[in-house]
Order: structure tokens, then sequence, then C-alpha cells
């Protein structure tokens, strides 16, 4: 290690980053013909850090910092290695080596570093890096994540003067990037203060997203279900607590920024396609819930397929219950007589989503529970409702609810 | 608040956001039905957003959801009733489209099902029929159980409808949509029986559905052109058709007889007939059955009943197509389904072009039959029975482009008909089918056995079948003149045509004297116009037999003044002396002159022998100046002195309906035979007793000189209609 440690020493910036990379690229190849799962090693963590991140082991050696040219060529080096190589555990191991999270001073280069790159393969469209990109931001804490989304918001949905489709459209191509992008950007953007309001280019394009692709929200969770394969303090399996918390709270939020929500005009249901320009944000809110019911409604057979059935709470109780202490603050900042519309679609979009997701199994909890949850929030009557729970009927003898036949699973569309 | 109570506000709730907020309104009732499932109203709300919205996919899950989670629902069938009648609509409009593409998003399982209970719930055989048939088609499957049970269905509600034409909505439905699926359905197990019934009913509609007349309603046009026998292209205004109890979309038969042929070859194959390889033409297979028919003798038992069904089933289909080909070119205003632009009915008629010639009428027209025609009537008959055969049949070829194919069809359908009565078991078989498709009804087949028994030359035969024709029409009450009177002419010209045949002269001239009754000569045109139609006719060759002329007065009225010339030119010329035939003879030859310059020296040459002539109508017919010229020559010494009386009686000028003759007949009367009684003058004239009679015959011809101008077919139809009964009672 220490001779290539030497030679590299000798090499500009540049090349010592590509001959990082190559060296990588063999010593894990020889890893992957030994293990299945190989680990990042420290020797290669230290090699990365030091030539392409540029943070000298010793103080004493001053090497030349890489020109923004040099750094554009690195990153595009990087990103035609991850398109041509073929191998996909191979990249991901070596994309662990570069861009996995150490808790040190490298941190912040490399969390810039991934996000000039992966920008920079949505720009030109480079699946391999981006599906690195998915994989990486199920395995990395939650704060890095919302960092790469941010970065990525801020690249293609608040600069540029009209919405860049190039992200709207990387949903075709790697909808495992964009689920997990959803879950980061929902993190980021939790209406908690004004400023963390989705832009209306954001909000749309995930609305489209969802509404188009209802799976979409499901891919990570359905191909990781169990929480035990989460490392800790990760993001959560599915966007789908965010999208409630974006639906729940933006009627009041929109009410607290004074930002016109706009109410969802008439017959916008018979203009209902995909990317309808420019619809009012209230409108988008109103798929977005409808497509989140949808979605959760169309779990339970997936739960029940995978024999997960009251073992997983896919909304987690104790993230409901943020969500429920967020609402209850929101609802006490405004004055309840200016507000009273708001609260009530708030309320209600609530109690809509915390019913189904409780008939479908997303959410575990008894209506003790959620009587108890919900305790703090103002009086509506669906919440009400669905706190107390059906009225019980006897069984139906015939009824098949969920029992579709095989070609009507995939459509859960509106 | 109860369950009930529950449900029913999440449903205004949805309700209330509907035109709105769309979305919210769904997502209401997807949380109302996590809290309710079981709940009808839920689900119908769900349904009817998504069809309102016409969004196929997501209603026809909702559907699904309702026809498995709440088949009892009074509402749900009324979905399920929409939806299957827009299934047997060809509304092409939107929604109803929607409704077809909703259907076809639930499971076949589904389809199906819903299809036979829907089927179960229509008390209406036509609807459950329509019903069931959807599902026939949609799954193949079902055709093995459903099949045959539909078929007798639809066939027996013939029967209960007590419905008598074949062509209905039942039989339409049999014939072109169920049968084809049973007989094409690979794994159904057909009785032979079966399907000889299925393949007569499919004949016997399809035959009635081409040949069907044109409908009541369609509109009648109110004027004819001044032709005699009125022209039927106005009936034939609309061809919109509609069979009762179905739109007129699906009362559309195209191609009827293609079809017919279609499922003859499937059954042909099916019941594994001889030589059956599937032949596309309806030619074809009478060369073949003719062939089969050699090698019927030498069959027995199973096989001989088997080869003849085949033979009967096929050669009758071969008759009835070609003799509808030839009706339709013959009568085309009998069928509606039938598109020549207002043509005319053909009569088929004795060729009398060789009329005009010296030699004796029998050569042309009796040489067959006629020699022994004054035998007893007994006899004669027996005679009648002698079939003639390689008649020509002459027809003006610029007047009907497809004459030939109008004689191979007249051919094919007499062939055909030959060889069903060639075996007696044949003819039996025929004449079951016959007697259960009452053919005997059919008046288009009607006029074509007459044809057909004209053409073999039984004419005694052909006059009852004549009379047989006749009682088809019986004219409505002032509908005389019409499509109805015209049928009666053409009979009538048939009739004369054949009891001129027959040598019945007097009754064939009877008959013609009574369709000229009925034509209005053609004033339009100049006297010579009648030359028209027949100059192109009689150069068409010697030695032909029969001729198709268009019944129109103007070919009409030629042929009854021929038909007429022939009669009295037999008795013109014979030994003995009837100056009255002669006279009429000379009348008639005027027609058309100078064809008949040789008959009429002929006749100058006999009343030259006999010294004498008395025809008292001459200056009432003659106008042909060449006639005249020659009269007046005879009186004279050159041209033998001969004595001619020729002045016209006193009643015949009464009875003249022309003012203008009457006038100058009246000129006549008053300057020959002043207050002379009508006995005395007769007697005064032939004497010459009278002073001046010369000088007055000398009058009578320079004034009839001066008529010559007059229209010769308005002269010879006044002959026709003012001498009737002489005319009648001149012939034996």
């Amino acid at each position: 290690m220490t001779d290539i440690r030497r030679s590299l020493l000798r090499r500009d910036a540049l090349s010592a980053a590509k001959e990082v990379l190559y060296h990588l690229d063999i010593h894990f190849s020889n890893q992957l013909q030994n293990t299945a799962a190989p680990v990042v090693d420290n020797g290669s963590v230290e090699l990365v850090e030091e030539f392409v991140f540029n943070l000298p082991k010793d103080r004493s050696m001053q090497r030349k910092k890489m020109t923004s040219l040099q750094e554009l060529q690195l990153l595009e080096i990087t990103c035609s290695y991850f398109q041509e190589q073929g191998k996909d555990s191979l990249r991901q191991i070596i994309f662990a080596a570069l861009f996995s999270p150490q808790s040190n001073m490298a941190d912040d280069r490399r969390m810039a570093m991934l996000g000039k790159l992966v920008s920079m393969a949505v720009a030109v469209c480079r699946v391999p890096v981006l599906e690195c990109a998915a994989s990486w931001l199920q395995r990395s804490p939650a704060s890095h994540c919302m960092r790469l989304a941010k970065v990525l918001v801020d690249d293609y949905c608040n600069s540029a003067p009209s919405p860049a489709c190039a992200l709207r459209d990387i949903v075709t191509v790697s909808p495992r990037f964009c689920c997990q992008f959803i879950t980061a950007v929902t993190a980021v953007y939790d209406l908690s203060s004004d400023d963390l309001i989705p832009s209306s280019d954001l909000l749309e394009m995930v609305v489209t997203w969802v509404h188009d692709n209802p799976r979409l929200t499901l891919l990570t969770f359905l191909s990781a279900p169990m929480p035990s394969s989460r490392p800790p303090g990760a993001l959560e399996s599915t966007p789908l607590l965010g999208l409630v918390r974006w639906c729940v709270k933006s009627p009041l939020a929109y009410k607290r920024h004074r930002k016109p929500l706009l109410a969802p005009c008439p017959g916008a249901a018979l203009a209902l396609g995909p990317a309808e320009g420019g619809q009012a944000p209230g409108s988008l809110y109103s798929m977005l819930h409808l497509s989140v019911l949808q979605i959760l409604v169309s779990l339970r057979a997936d739960l029940t397929e995978h024999h997960l059935y009251g073992r997983v709470g896919v909304l987690p109780l104790e993230h409901v219950a943020k969500l429920v202490g967020e609402l209850a603050v929101l609802v006490d900042q405004l004055n309840p007589g200016d507000a009273a519309a708001e609260s009530e679609l708030s309320l209600n979009r609530l109690a809509q989503a915390l019913q189904v997701a409780m008939a479908a199994g997303a959410l575990l909890c008894s209506r003790e529970d959620l009587r108890c949850l919900c305790s703090r929030l103002p009086y509506n009557s669906l919440l009400q409702l669905v706190k107390s729970g059906p009225f019980l009927q006897p069984p139906h003898p015939e009824f098949q609810q969920e029992s579709y036949p095989p070609i009507h699973v995939s459509t859960a569309r509106s | 608040m109860s369950a009930q109570g529950d449900c029913e506000f999440l449903v205004k709730r949805a309700r209330e956001l509907v035109t709105d907020d769309p979305w919210a309104a769904k997502a209401w009732l997807i949380t109302a039905r996590t809290l309710y499932p079981a709940d009808f109203n839920i689900q119908y709300e769900m349904y009817t957003i998504e069809r309102n919205a016409e969004r196929t996919a997501s209603a026809g899950r909702l559907l699904y959801d309702m026809f498995v989670n709440f088949p009892e629902q009074p509402a749900v069938w009324r979905e399920i009733t929409v939806i299957t009648a827009a299934l047997r609509s060809d509304c092409q409009d939107k929604h109803a489209q929607f409704l077809r593409g909703l259907f076809e998003t639930l499971p076949g399982r589904v389809q199906c099902e819903m299809l036979l209970k829907a089927t179960e719930q229509c008390f209406n055989t036509l609807e459950k029929a329509e019903m069931l048939l959807l599902l026939l088609r949609r799954f193949p499957e079902s055709v093995v159980q459903h099949g045959v049970s539909l078929g007798e269905t639809l066939l027996d509600a013939e029967t209960l409808e007590d419905l008598d034409s074949p062509v209905n909505c039942f039989r339409k439905l049999f014939v072109c949509d169920v049968l084809p699926l049973i007989i094409n359905a690979p794994d159904m197990r057909l009785p032979v029986s079966l399907l000889y019934k299925y393949m007569h009913k499919a004949a016997e509609f399809y035959i009635g559905y081409v040949t069907r007349g044109p409908t009541a309603d369609s509109p009648l046009q109110g004027t004819q052109e001044g032709v005699g026998l009125k022209s039927p292209g106005g009936l034939r205004g609309s061809q919109r058709y509609v069979i009762d109890g179905l739109t007129e979309k699906s009362s559309l038969v195209t191609e009827p007889w293609e079809r017919l042929l279609d499922i003859l070859a499937i059954v042909g194959a099916r019941c594994e007939w001889q030589g059956d390889k599937g032949s596309r033409s309806y030619v074809e297979i009478l060369q073949r059955m003719k062939e089969l028919c050699r090698y019927l003798p030498s069959l027995e038992g199973e096989t001989l009943s088997c080869c003849r069904s085949q033979v009967v089933t096929c050669t009758t289909l071969v008759l009835f197509h070609s003799a509808y080909l030839y009706v339709s070119a013959v009568q085309p205003a009998l069928f509606q389904a039938h598109s020549s632009p207002a043509a005319g009915p053909w009569i088929l008629l004795e060729d009398l072009s060789s009329v005009f010639s010296e030699a004796q009428p029998e050569r042309s027209s009796s040489k067959h039959a006629h020699k022994k025609r004054k035998l007893g009537d007994g006899r004669e008959k027996t005679m009648w029975e002698g079939r003639v055969v390689g008649r020509h049949i002459l027809v003006s070829k610029a007047e009907m482009p497809a004459w030939a194919d109008m004689l191979d069809s007249f051919r094919t359908a007499r062939e055909s008909w030959d060889l069903l009565h060639s075996h007696e078991a044949l003819e039996t078989e025929f004449n079951r089918i016959c007697a259960s498709w009452k053919t005997e009804s059919w008046l288009w087949l009607r006029i074509f056995l007459t044809d057909m028994i004209i053409y073999q030359g039984q004419y005694r035969k052909a006059l009852s079948s004549l009379h047989q024709l006749a009682s088809f029409q019986l004219p409505p009450p002032g509908q005389m003149g019409s499509s109805g009177g015209l049928e009666h002419q053409r009979a009538l010209i048939q009739l004369a045509s054949c009891h001129y045949a027959l040598g019945e002269h007097r009754l064939a001239c009877e008959k013609v004297l009574e369709v000229v009754g009925g034509l209005v000569p053609q004033t339009t045109s100049p006297s010579k116009t009648s030359e028209d139609v027949p100059r192109t006719r009689t150069k068409l060759g010697k030695g032909t037999d029969l001729r198709l002329l268009p019944c129109t007065s103007k070919a009409i009225m030629p042929f009854c003044l021929q038909l007429m010339l022939a009669c009295f030119k037999l008795r013109a010329f014979t030994e003995t002396r009837d100056d009255l035939a002669l006279g009429h003879v000379i009348v008639l030859l005027q027609h058309d002159w100078p064809q008949g310059e040789a008959l009429f020296l002929k006749a100058v040459d006999k009343i030259c022998q006999q010294g004498s002539f008395q025809y008292e109508n001459f200056f009432n017919y003659v106008t042909n100046i060449d006639m005249l010229e020659e009269f007046a020559y005879l009186r004279t010494t050159e041209g033998g002195k001969v004595q001619l009386e020729l002045l016209p009686n006193q009643g015949m000028l009464i009875k003249s309906p022309s003012p203008a003759l009457g006038l100058v007949s009246q000129e006549f009367n008053n300057l020959l035979l002043p207050g002379v009684q009508t006995t005395d003058r007769h007697h005064t004239v032939t004497r010459g007793i009278t002073k001046g009679v010369k000088e007055d015959f000398r009058l009578a011809m320079e004034r009839q000189v001066s008529r010559c101008g007059e229209n010769l077919l308005t002269v010879l139809h006044r002959f026709c209609i003012n001498e009737k009964i002489i005319l009648v009672q001149s012939l034996p």
C-alpha cells in the first residue's frame, strides 16, 4: 500500500486520482473473486481521501490542489468509469469506497464531489451512477442523503428559469433512484418553516412521478422490506410518510407562509394528465394525497404476499406521532378563526391517511393508540370517526376485497 | 351515528367535492371503503365517478369489484344492462365506445359470467339471443354448450311468434350470426339431418332476403311517363330495408348468395359430400351435380340417399340462384335489392320477325308441334308434352347489355330444373323443399317457370302457368295500371303469344287486342319510329324462335300488330276468298312498311285474281301512299278494272273516336250517301248505280292521300280498338 502511495505522491493531482480509481478497480476485482461481499478497507478509504479528495495525510506534504478544470475532468473520468464498468457489484463497492461517509474531515469534500457527480449523471443520463447513488441513499445516514437531495433540487428545481427536464425524465431510467430521492427530498422539505416548503417545480415533478407510477414509491421497501436490513439513521424505507406530511401539513403551512394555495379548479379532473404544466399547488397536493391513499391500499396485497402483514409498520408509529405533533403545533400557530378551512382540510387528510394506512396494515396501532395520539388535535368529524372506528358489522360472507385478478394488480392509478 | 349514518355521511362528503376536487372526493371514498368495505353505496359512488369521467380501467376494476361482491344489487344490474346493450348496438358515440371499452377491461371469466347472467335476466327472446351471441362470439369454447340450443330457440321463436316470412329477425340472427359459429366450431358434433335442416333454413332466408320485394313504405313516384305499360322504375326509390325488430345496420346482409355458398361449402365438408372440392361458383356446382347424377343409379342404401340429398340441396340452390338472376334481368322491379337504373320488364314471346315473308307463318312459329293441331284435344295434349330444346332467344343487345349473362342464367336455371326432375326420387325431395318454403307463392319463381315452360314449347302448360301468374297480382282496386296492371299486361301478351303458338288464333287475337287497348300509341314521334325496335332485330337471322322484348308500348305495339298479321295472313291467303281477312292484312302491312311490300303485292295479286275486293274499312285505316296508289291503279283499265268496294260504313263513322277523322268521314258520308240508310248504301255503292260514285271514290282517294302524314301507329291503334269485335269474329 505504501508503495502505491509513494508512487501516487509523485504524480500530479488528476493523474493520482485516476490512478486511485484504477487501483481500486483491480483491488476490488480481486476481492470479489474471493468473497461475495467484500468490505471497504481503511487503506482504500485513506487512498481515496488523500488522492481523490486531496486531504494530505501529513500536513508537511503540501500537495497542489486540483484546478476546477481538473476537477471536472476527474468527474468525467469517474462518471465514465461507472458507465463502462459492466459489473454491478464492483461498481457498488467502488462507489461505496469513494462516497460512503466516514464521519471525518473528508466528508465535506466527499459530499461535494458526490453531489457534482450525481448531478452530472442526471444531466447526461448515466444510469449506473444513478443506480449506485440509489444504493448509497439506502445505506447512508439520512442527513447525508438530505444533503445530496438538496444539491439536486438546487441544481434542477430552483435555479433554472424553466424546470429542467433531465431530472424529471430519469424516472423512466432509474425509478429506484427516484424513489430514494423522493424520500430524501420529503425529509428535507418538511414544511417546518417557510424555507422548507417545496418549490412548485419540485412539487409538480414529484406529484407527476407518483401519480404516473405509484408503485415507484414502494421500490426500495419491496427490495428490502425488513427494517433490520437498513442501517440505523438511514432514510425511511418509503417516501410515504414524507408525502403524507406534505399533504397533511401543506394547507396550514401555505397559510402560515401566506402563499396562495389556490383551491383545485373545477374541471381539473378532465385535464388530469402527466406533467400538467402550471397546476395550482392545491390541486397537486390533492392529487398527491389520493395517490398516497391508493398506494397504501395496494400495499396491503404486497404485505400479505410477503407475509409481512401486521409485522412491519411501513409508516412507523413514532414518525406518525411526530407528524401529528407537528400538525398540532401548526394548528396552534394559526388563528383558528382564520384558518378553519385549511385546518379542516389538513385534519381530513390526516384522518384519511391514518385510516387507510391502518386498514392496509401500513400503520400498526390500535384505535386506542390512535385516540391517544390525536388527543391534542382539534375536533374533526372524520377524525372522530376514524378514532372510534367503524361500527361493527357482521362480516360479508361472500366478500372478496382485494382479491383482484393479476391483470389488475399493477394498476392502482386514478 | 350508525354504520348506515357513517356511510351516508362519507358518500355525501364525496359528492360535495366531486366537481371541484375529484381527487379529494375519491380520497374520501377510499377512506370510506376501508371503514365500511361491505357497503355497496360507497363502491357504487366510486364507480359512478370513474364512469362519469369515462376512465375505462378504473371504472372496469370497480365494476368488477361490485360484480363479485354485490352480485345481487339492482344498480349493478342496471349497469350491466347498459353495457351489454352498448355491446349489442352499433352505436358509435363516445359513451357507447367507452362502455364497450369498459367491458373489455374485465377479465374474460367475468365477461363470460356477466353475459350469461345478463342473458338469464332477459325475457325478450331477441335480446336474449343477441346477448348469448355476444358470449358465443367472445368465447368460442361456449359454442359447443350453447350454440345449438340458441339456434333452436331462435327457430322456435319464429314459430311461436307466427312469422310467415323467413326474412325475420330471428332467422336473420340464426342464419347470419349463430349458424356460422355452430358449423365452424371444430369441437361441435352435428348430426347430418340437423346440418341439412340448418342448410335449408339458411337457403330459405337468403333467397327470401335477396328476392324481397320493394318495401311498402318506399316512396312511390307519383307520375309516370306517357308510356302505355307503366315503367315500375318509380317503385325503387329507396334502398333502405329494415327487418322488423332489428336496426337498419343489422338488417343488412351483404353478398347473400356468397354467404349461402360459404355455408354450403362448410355443410358439404361436414356431411362429407361426394366429390366436394369446395368449388366456389353455382355453375360449377351444377356441373358437379350432373356428374354425380350419372352415378346415382349405381348407388344404393345410405350412400344413395346421401347422394340424393346432396344433389337436391345443391341443385336447388343453383336453380334458385340462376332463376333469380334471370328474373332480376327480366323483371328488375320485383326486387328491392336489385339496382339496375329504372329498368323495365322484359317479356319472352314468340319471334314473329319473319311474318312479312311470303311463306306460311307456320314455318317459324309452329314447326315443332303445330302439324297436328287439328287433332282432338287428347291427342293434342300428348303432342305438347314433347319438349323443345335448343331454341334461340333473340334480344336487343343494345337495350340489354347483360344479355349474355341473362341467357346463361336462364339456361343454368333450366338445366338445374331438368336435373331435379330427372329422377323421381330427386323430384320428390325437391318438391318437399318447395312445399316447406311455399315456393308456389313466389311470384318471381312463377315468372321464371312460365318462361321456362314457354321455352320448352309446352304452351298448354304455359297457359295455365300464366293464369296462375295472373292470380298473384290481383291489382288492388284503383291501382290498375300501376305495377299490378303492368304484370297483368305482361301475362296477357304472353297468353296471346302462347295461344298463337298453339294455333289458337282467335284467342291470341283476343288477348292481343286487350293488350292494345291498354297501350297508348306513341304520338310524340313520327310514324316511322316503330322501325327503331324491330329493324335491328329482324336482321338477327332466321330460324329463331323466341324473343325477349322490353315491356314498353314502343316494343309491344309492333309485336301485337305482327301477331295479328300472322293470324290473318293465314286466312287471307287460303284458297277460299276472305276479303275481310285480306283487308285486315293490308291494313296491318302498313306497319313497318316497306317490310311487308312483298306480301302486299301478293295480296294485290289475289285481288286481281278475284276481280273484286270489298273492305269497307279501307279508307278509315289505309293511309299508305304506295297502297293507295296501287288501289287507285287497280280501278283503272290498265290495272284490270277491279271492282273495289272500299267505302266506310256509317256505324264505323259514328264510333270514330277522333273528331278529325269523324269530320273527314262525315264529309265522305255527306258526299257519297246523303240520307241513305246503312243497309241500302252498301248495296247502292257496290252496284255503282248512284251517279258520281266514281267521282266520290276519286275524291275519297284524294282526301286519303292528304292523310298520309297522320301518325300510323295512332291509326293502327284506332283500328285495333274500333274493329276489335270484327277482328276477333273474323278468325275461326
